[in-house]
C-alpha cells in the first residue's frame, strides 16, 4: 500500500562550505535524476533534531522546500530528537489514509558548524529539562552508566564492546558514502580517548553533516516513478524510559512485541547505534541475541552494513531517513557498499538513549 | 541569554530541594516531581521533598564538558539511589574518584552550576557529596 520509489543520499562528512539547504539540494538532485517522472510531492516532511538550535533555523521546512523549487505542497518539520522514525511513521500514515499520494521525506543535520562543547550543550536538550539539563550532564554520562551496569550484570569487560566499532568500521570501509572510511583494530579501540569512563570515543556515533531525501508514494502511482518499488509493510513505535538500574530499553521491546518474532536470515537491519552499549541492548531487545550477548552476533547478521552511526556517521534526526534510503538501495540492489541479498529490511529508529522507538519493515 | 530567571524560579523546588512526586494510588515515587503519575496515570500525586541522602549506585567521570561547564570538567556523574527509593543521575562534588565506591553514602549539597557571563545571572542547584562520617550512620 505504501512504497518507496527513490532516494538521494549525500556522503556524510564535514561540509564547512555547505548549508543545510545546500546539502538537501544535493540529495534532491540525485533523487529527481533517478526517478522516471518528476512532479511535486503532496507533502514534504523535514526530519531534523537540531536544525533550529544549530542552524538558527525556524520554519526550516518552508525554507528547505523553497530551496528545492517546490511551489505547491504542504510542509512540516518533525522534531523527535534523533528518532526520525516518527517522520517515516507520519509519511506512511498520510499515504495509507489517503491524505497524500506522494510524500517527500527529508533527513538533514549539520553538526560540524560548532565545536563539541556547544553540540554537547544542544544534545543535552534531550535530557529532562527540570533538573538533569541544568546541572551540566550530557547523554554520554548516561550511556557510560548504562555500560557499567551492563558490564556488571553480564560480567563482560570492555573488550566485549570493541566488537561493535571494529565491525562498523570494517563495513564503513566498503561504503563510499561513509564518513569514517577506515578499519580499526582492537588495540586502537581499547586505547582510544575516554569520553566518560568506560565509554571511549570509538563507542560513540560519529557526528557528521549530511542529508537524505526519500520519495514515498501510494502503491497505485509508484511505478510511474520506479519500476521496482520497495514496500513499507508496516511501522510500529512505542515509548518507555531507558532503564539504567537494570540495563534495558523498554521502548524497543514494546515496539518489537507489536511485530512478533523478527527474521535473522534474508533481512538487512539498520539500527540506531548511538553508542556501542545501545547497539548491544537494541540487538537483545529485538531478540536477535540472548541477553548479555548482543555483540556476539555481529558477524552472523546483516546489521548496519553501512557502518552505522559509529562509522558511516550520525546525522541526528536525519538518521532514520538516511537508513530508509540505504535499505531501499539494498532491496533494489543499488547499495554501493557491502551489500545484502535480502528480501526484507528492518530499521530501528530511536533517540540516542532509547526512550522512544520506531520499527519499520520494508520488503522487495 | 543562557539562564532564565523565571525558569530558575519555577524550578526552585526541583533544583534546590529535590521535590519528588509520590503517587497516592500506586505508590510510585518520581524525580523530578510531576503532577500525573508516570506509572498509573493517577492525578493524585503528592509533592514531597527528599531528605537529600542516599547511596551511590555507580559513577562515571565525564571528560567532555558542555558550554558553560568547562571549569567543572572532568565532572563526576553518579547514579544515586535516594533514601526515598528513587534513582537519579546527578553530579558528585568534593570527591576523589579513588575514594568513590558502590554503596557509599552521599548527601545533597547546594552548589553554583553555571553563570551567564553576559547578564551576570547565576544558576544554582543540587549536587551530591560523600558523607564523611558515613561509617557512624
Amino acid at each position: 500500500m505504501v512504497s518507496i520509489v527513490g532516494c538521494g543520499l549525500t556522503k556524510l562528512d564535514r561540509y564547512y562550505e555547505l548549508s543545510e539547504k545546500d546539502l538537501v539540494s544535493e540529495a534532491y538532485k540525485q533523487l529527481i535524476t533517478k526517478i522516471k517522472e518528476y512532479d511535486q510531492p503532496d507533502i514534504v516532511i523535514v526530519s531534523s533534531g537540531y536544525i533550529d538550535v544549530l542552524g538558527k533555523n525556524i520554519l526550516s521546512s518552508y525554507k528547505i522546500s523553497s530551496g528545492l523549487g517546490l511551489q505547491n505542497t504542504k510542509v512540516m518539520r518533525i522534531e523527535n530528537g534523533d528518532n526520525g522514525g516518527a517522520s517515516i511513521f507520519t509519511a506512511y500514515s498520510f499515504i495509507k489514509s489517503g491524505v497524500a499520494k506522494k510524500v517527500l521525506l527529508i533527513g538533514i543535520e549539520k553538526f560540524s558548524d560548532y565545536p563539541s562543547k556547544y553540540v554537547n550543550e544542544y544534545l543535552s536538550y534531550n535530557l529532562d529539562n527540570d533538573y538533569t539539563y541544568h546541572v551540566g550532564i550530557t547523554p554520554h554520562a548516561y550511556s557510560a552508566l548504562l555500560m557499567k551496569k551492563y558490564m556488571k550484570k553480564y560480567n563482560v569487560d570492555y573488550e566485549y564492546f570493541t566488537k561493535w566499532p571494529i565491525k562498523m568500521h570494517q563495513n564503513a570501509s566498503e561504503n563510499p558514502l561513509a564518513y569514517l572510511k577506515f578499519k580499526v583494530d582492537k588495540n586502537t579501540v581499547v586505547n582510544s580517548q575516554i569520553v566518560s569512563d568506560p565509554l571511549r570515543i570509538f563507542d560513540v556515533g560519529a557526528r557528521a553533516d549530511g542529508a537524505s531525501v526519500v520519495l514515498v508514494t501510494a502503491d497505485e502511482v509508484a511505478k510511474r516513478y520506479f519500476d521496482s518499488p520497495v514496500k513499507i509493510d508496516g511501522i510500529v513505535g512505542n515509548i518507555g524510559a531507558m532503564n539504567l538500574s537494570d540495563p534495558s530499553l523498554p521502548s524497543v521491546a514494546k515496539a518489537r512485541n507489536e511485530l512478533g518474532d523478527l527474521p535473522k536470515r534474508d533481512v538487512v537491519y539498520e539500527i540506531h547505534d548511538s553508542y556501542s552499549i545501545m547497539a548491544a541492548l537494541e540487538i537483545e531487545e529485538l531478540k536477535l541475541a540472548e541477553r548479555g550477548k548482543g555483540l556476539d552476533v555481529v558477524d552472523s547478521l546483516d546489521i548496519n552494513l553501512s557502518g552505522g552511526l559509529k562509522a558511516r556517521g550520525y546525522i541526528g534526526g536525519g538518521t532514520a531517513i538516511y537508513q530508509l534510503g540505504e535499505v531501499f538501495l539494498h532491496l533494489t540492489n543499488q547499495f554501493k557498499g557491502k551489500s545484502a541479498n535480502a528480501e526484507k529490511g528492518i530499521i530501528l529508529s530511536n533517540d540516542d538513549l532509547g526512550n522512544t522507538s520506531y520499527l519499520a519493515v520494508l520488503s522487495r | 541569554m543562557k539562564i532564565s530567571p523565571s525558569t530558575s524560579w519555577r524550578l526552585k523546588d526541583t533544583l534546590y530541594r529535590l521535590a519528588l512526586g509520590k503517587c497516592k494510588k500506586c505508590g510510585n515515587i518520581k524525580f523530578p516531581y510531576q503532577k500525573i503519575c508516570e506509572v498509573c496515570g493517577s492525578l493524585d500525586v503528592e509533592k514531597i521533598f527528599s531528605k537529600g541522602t542516599g547511596s551511590l549506585v555507580d559513577y562515571t567521570i565525564l571528560y567532555q564538558a558542555r558550554d558553560g561547564f568547562e571549569k567543572q570538567s572532568p565532572m563526576i556523574v553518579g547514579l544515586v539511589r535516594l533514601d526515598e527509593g528513587v534513582d537519579i543521575v546527578a553530579p558528585i562534588t568534593d570527591a576523589e574518584p579513588s575514594k568513590l565506591k558502590e554503596g557509599v553514602r552521599v548527601e545533597a549539597v547546594f552548589r553554583r552550576m553555571r553563570n551567564d557571563s553576559y547578564n551576570g545571572l547565576i544558576q544554582y542547584g543540587i549536587k551530591f557529596r560523600v558523607v564523611l562520617d558515613a561509617g557512624n550512620n
